[in-house]
């Protein structure tokens, strides 16, 4: 063991990297926080000014609601959909690699991509998606250029590129399961439901809990798929806390208040995944 | 149970793959009708099915202002950004799969909040550092920030794959008088190289399709690949053709990356996740 003693240069590099890359931005993103600071001017302390401004304002709280309202709704319906779409396609004995193969392939599409995909495929009068509804006879609404309409159609365009995660993971959790508690369920007659509900969804559980948290994640910090579609509107209505942080620094070049946007962001993504953690243990202390 | 029931219900699931499979394949198979299509087919209402296929579109894509150099671009980001996560990452990962090791479980929670960090967090404090220091719209500095994720991810995915080898080869190598480095190089990279090809492959998809950080680092000699596909969407004039076409360009590097390494994404994915 006292030839390991060298063994801690071993973490260095990545030490230095992760330092360099977390641990700078984050303090000097608090410290930017407290100044009233445009990119190319003079910087100016002003305590907690721009976090009263940002909370105070409309366009904050606003990008906030839409943020949650886009991820509440993302994460159930791929973790659903996910779930259901694993359950089937396990069941399938031939076939089944090529069918994953195929149905992995949107998440390899990059989100710039996906924007332009569904752009043109969304278009009011040009699209195919309005001339497939006309066919059934109905008229098809201007989907990401109206108010009501625009985030459902976000939703649904990071349901078509995101799904595919939630399935493969589940997937692979499902494969791995032992057959046992299956056997008995089956010599007890269970029904298929009773089967789902007692004996695979406790054992899926950690792993539903893991893929939740992750889309959690990456849905809050959605932007790619806003940029590249609405760019924030129509009337902010798709505005999401990243692309107003976006707007903020690199179009009015206000450092601080976009410095201010990010740090209490941070907070309370790592307030929510600390709640997520505590359910899952407190759960776990029960069972 | 009767015969026919029986075959129903081994058939259900194949319906409901091929509704996925279909729901997950149209868009794409879409976008490449488009770019393949002329003008005048391209905008036609009802669509045009049948055409005969043109490719002038994928020839004004790639011939369009900086797409072939941001192409390139990406590349290099992608080969210098996994070159980097992995010098730091397999050390890092044999580090902390010891157990008795100092700070590994600050590390371990370190590197979940480094996943977490929404990007504009970072990247206007790099913006500043990048400006003074030099590396503002370079490929260098872009596979530089780009550790922010890859790294913890490379680190994560590797420690799960080193777990699995027993630790008795490093025991009998060491007691012949190698270092801990000869041990990793000759012990572990090999045997964990499946591991590693999924580790590559995840990344480099990262990669090749971040837009976020690429957007505010970069200005235009760095551009990457994604910001020469993100200048097609104009609002004004809508040239649906060439933006099809380098949608298709950008998507066929992964897209193939996908058919020939399937298990190896499938198994670092769910790896990544489960561990």
């Amino acid at each position: 063991m006292r030839r390991e003693k060298h063994i801690r240069w071993l973490i260095a590099p990545a030490l230095v990297l992760l330092a360099a890359g977390t641990l700078y931005p984050v303090i000097y993103s608090g410290y930017l926080s407290l100044l009233q600071w445009n990119w190319g001017s003079e910087a100016k302390f002003v305590g907690l000014r721009n976090f009263v401004r940002i909370l105070s304002g409309s366009g904050f709280p606003k990008a906030l609601f839409n943020t949650f309202y886009f991820a509440v709704f993302a994460v159930v319906i791929e973790t659903f959909l996910g779930l259901g779409l694993a359950l089937a396609i396990n069941r399938i004995r031939v076939g089944a690699g090529l069918i994953r193969t195929l149905m992995i392939l949107p998440l390899m599409v990059s989100g710039i991509a996906v924007s332009l995909i569904w752009k043109v495929m969304l278009d009011p009068t040009l699209g195919i998606i309005n001339y497939l509804l006309s066919l059934v006879g109905i008229p098809g609404p201007a989907w990401l250029g109206t108010v009501p309409t625009a985030m459902p159609s976000i939703i649904m365009i990071d349901t078509w590129w995101q799904t595919a995660f939630t399935f493969i993971i589940l997937s692979s959790a499902l494969k791995s399961l032992p057959a046992e508690p299956f056997e008995a369920a089956r010599l007890e007659g269970a029904t298929a439901f009773q089967t789902f509900r007692y004996v695979t969804l406790p054992m899926l559980k950690p792993v539903l809990i893991t893929v939740i948290i992750f889309r959690t994640i990456d849905t809050l910090k959605v932007f790619d798929i806003i940029f590249g579609t609405t760019g924030g509107g129509p009337l902010r209505a798709t505005e999401s806390v990243q692309t107003l942080a976006y707007q903020t620094a690199f179009k009015s070049y206000k450092f601080g208040e976009s410095a201010a946007i990010a740090v209490v962001f941070s907070l309370i993504i790592l307030a929510l995944c600390i709640i997520y953690l505590m359910i899952d243990t407190d759960d776990g202390e029960k069972a | 149970m009767s015969r026919s029931a029986s075959s129903r219900h081994a058939l259900w699931p194949y319906a409901v793959a091929l509704v996925a499979v279909v729901i997950s394949l149209f868009p794409i198979y879409w976008i490449l009708t488009i770019a393949l299509k002329n003008r005048v087919d391209a905008f036609a209402m009802p669509p045009v099915w049948l055409f005969s296929p043109v490719w002038e579109n994928f020839g004004k894509a790639w011939s369009s202002t900086g797409f072939s150099g941001a192409f390139f671009n990406s590349l290099v980001v992608c080969a210098i950004g996994n070159v980097l996560a992995l010098a730091a990452g397999i050390p890092a990962a044999y580090y902390l799969n010891r157990k008795h090791v100092p700070g590994r479980r600050t590390i371990l929670i370190w590197l979940l909040i480094s996943y977490m960090l929404p990007e504009f967090l970072f990247i206007v404090p790099m913006y500043v550092l990048f400006q003074s220091v030099g590396l503002y719209d370079t490929v260098i500095g872009l596979a530089l920030i780009y550790q922010v994720f890859t790294l913890p991810f490379t680190i994560w995915l590797l420690r799960a794959f080193f777990a699995d080898i027993p630790e008795a080869l490093a025991e009998a190598a060491r007691l012949e008088g190698a270092s801990t480095l000869r041990i990793i190089w000759t012990i572990y990279v090999p045997i964990a190289a499946p591991g590693i090809a999924a580790t590559v492959i995840l990344n480099s998809i990262k990669m090749w399709n971040e837009l976020t950080i690429a957007l505010a680092l970069t200005f235009e000699k760095a551009q990457t690949v994604t910001l020469a596909v993100a200048g097609f969407r104009g609002y004004a004039s809508i040239d649906w053709g060439a933006m099809s076409a380098a949608s298709i360009i950008i998507i066929l590097p992964m897209a193939l990356f996908a058919i020939l390494a399937q298990r190896r994404i499938v198994q670092g994915l769910s790896l990544g996740a489960v561990k």
